[in-house]
């Protein structure tokens, strides 16, 4: 990151993308929160919607087309995600991850989509709104399973252990639960489309600056290398996109399962 | 991760760690959005029609188990039959066959009757023509001889019952010497 | 462990819930005892307090994790 701080100010110097990546104005001028993010996520959740209702609105028993595509979708999260972390309690929580592992798949496809090229969860409040809700689902239903004080007691006092070493073990449960656990939920993913968002942009931004921008004999390689390694760094970014909303989701139903039953 | 955002945050002025308020509110509403529409009221149709897809493959198995079943229930009793039919064939065979030996055996036995009574019938034809044949010689042997005595000695014997006497003598001496020749 | 209940799904669940458990509880360990260990070291000015707490939250929650999934 320490290259970030790098940013030149000539005009006739390589300057390497940093955090003005990251900086959107507003749109429409005078509309200040009409911004790049902004628009895409609620184009992410146009897609969704769009995609799945024509996938699911009227599914028939025989699929097709669309239907297809989107059951296969629901097959991954159902026996991927949500059977492993929840078996029998599976299909109350489709819905739920369903919708998140869509919704955080599209929005980091953004990242790859020409022209918008822009990952929706490198802005941390999109993940912020989904880790806090499965936080809030977890507490609230690990109390409602398994009661207020056998919660945190389930919790922050695994049994099987010597009985003076939970005063040292009970604070870090509470921490890593509580605080930490959906802390990285959500910087896990914005981190990954962050630094995703930085490296393709890095490696475009040498193939564009090298070969037409300041085109020289000497530069000419580099900027070659650089368009290459967009592409393949392009194809890199989509797996990783794929691998996160998967990842979100399945902490999401772990921390649910979690919470349904205790851990041991 | 934090302490370089941190840092970056000091020099730049925009902590990427740090949410927009609009960000969040427009997260809110999408994800909501999506939450309802998907996970409230698309979810909920995909899942009954895969239980319903479930049930019509199990269904068919299960029909198709339930042929199988019939099939084979059709063929067993079907195979039954035709050895039950094999059986009873072999039966009625076996009970024509020992009807005819009966038939046979009795036609013989009234064969053999009949055979029997016809000789015997033949026997005694035979012994009552012998005996009328006998009897007949008998008064014609008596009279031819006493013709011929009466033309041999020439006399005429009137006397009527010296003639039957020297007749029955005189057969009864052949009786005697034939039986005594015999 | 003596208490596990034997579930079908126990198995994955049990393995990916170490998986992404593990850095979680490390972060932990470090930050409440490293924390503790450095505040020590500003009031009493022993320097040796905060690599001591350091390694005391990683231990902690090396055994924490040992204890709850390992085995």
């Amino acid at each position: 990151m320490s290259t970030l701080t790098l940013l030149a100010s000539g005009e006739d110097q390589f300057t390497p993308p940093g955090l003005e990546l990251f900086d959107s104005p507003p749109i429409i001028a005078g509309v200040d929160w009409f911004t790049k993010p902004v628009l895409l996520a609620l184009l992410s959740t146009l897609i969704v919607v769009v995609f799945c209702w024509s996938a699911f609105g009227n599914p028939k028993l025989v699929p097709r087309g669309v239907q297809n595509v989107g059951e296969m979708g629901y097959m991954f999260v159902r026996d991927q995600v949500a059977r492993p972390f929840l078996g029998k309690d599976a299909d109350r929580w489709m819905g739920l991850l369903l919708s998140i592992f869509f919704l955080v798949w599209i929005w980091n496809l953004m990242g790859v989509v020409p022209i918008l090229q822009f990952p929706v969860a490198s802005h941390i409040a999109f993940p912020i709104v989904l880790a806090l809700t499965i936080y809030v689902l977890k507490v609230y239903l690990g109390i409602k399973h398994q009661g207020a004080i056998g919660y945190f007691k389930n919790m922050m006092f695994p049994p099987g252990l010597p009985k003076p070493i939970y005063v040292l073990l009970a604070p870090i449960e509470f921490l890593s639960n509580l605080i930490i656990a959906p802390f990285t939920h959500a910087v896990r993913l914005f981190a990954n489309m962050f630094a995703g968002h930085i490296i393709l942009a890095f490696f475009s931004l040498v193939g564009f600056w090298f070969l037409f921008e300041k085109l020289t004999p000497l530069g000419a390689p580099l900027g070659v290398v650089g368009v290459v390694m967009t592409i393949a760094m392009t194809g890199f970014e989509m797996f990783i996109q794929f691998l996160q909303a998967f990842l979100f989701a399945m902490l999401a139903a772990m921390y649910i399962g979690n919470s349904l039953h205790a851990e041991h | 991760m934090i302490q370089a955002a941190s840092l970056l945050a000091a020099e730049e002025g925009a902590n990427p760690l740090i949410p927009h308020t609009y960000e969040l509110v427009v997260g809110v509403f999408s994800f909501f959005v999506v939450l309802i529409v998907v996970g409230k009221i698309l979810t909920p149709r995909i899942q009954k029609t895969l239980a319903e897809r479930t049930e019509a493959i199990e269904g068919g198995i299960q029909k198709a188990q339930e042929a199988q079943e019939e099939a084979q229930a059709l063929l067993k009793q079907y195979k039954d039959q035709l050895a039950e039919a094999r059986h009873e064939a072999s039966r009625l065979r076996e009970e024509a066959r020992e009807q005819g030996a009966q038939i046979k055996a009795e036609l013989r036995e009234e064969a053999q009757a009949e055979a029997r009574r016809l000789v015997e019938a033949a026997h005694a034809q035979i012994e009552a023509d012998r005996q009328q044949a006998f009897a007949q010689l008998r008064a014609e042997i008596g009279r031819l001889s006493v013709d011929l005595a009466g033309r041999i000695v020439g006399e005429s014997l009137e006397d009527e019952a010296r003639q039957r006497r020297t007749v029955d003598r005189f057969l009864e001496e052949i009786e005697t010497t034939s039986a005594a020749v015999r | 462990m003596s208490e596990k209940k034997i579930r079908p799904e126990d198995d994955g669940r049990d393995f990916a819930s170490a998986a992404w458990s593990i850095p979680s509880y490390l972060l932990s360990g470090m930050i409440l005892y490293g924390g503790a260990g450095w505040l020590l070291s500003r009031w009493t000015g022993v320097v040796a307090f905060t690599p001591i707490g350091l390694i005391l939250g990683v231990a902690l929650a090396v055994y924490l994790v040992y204890r709850k999934y390992g085995r």
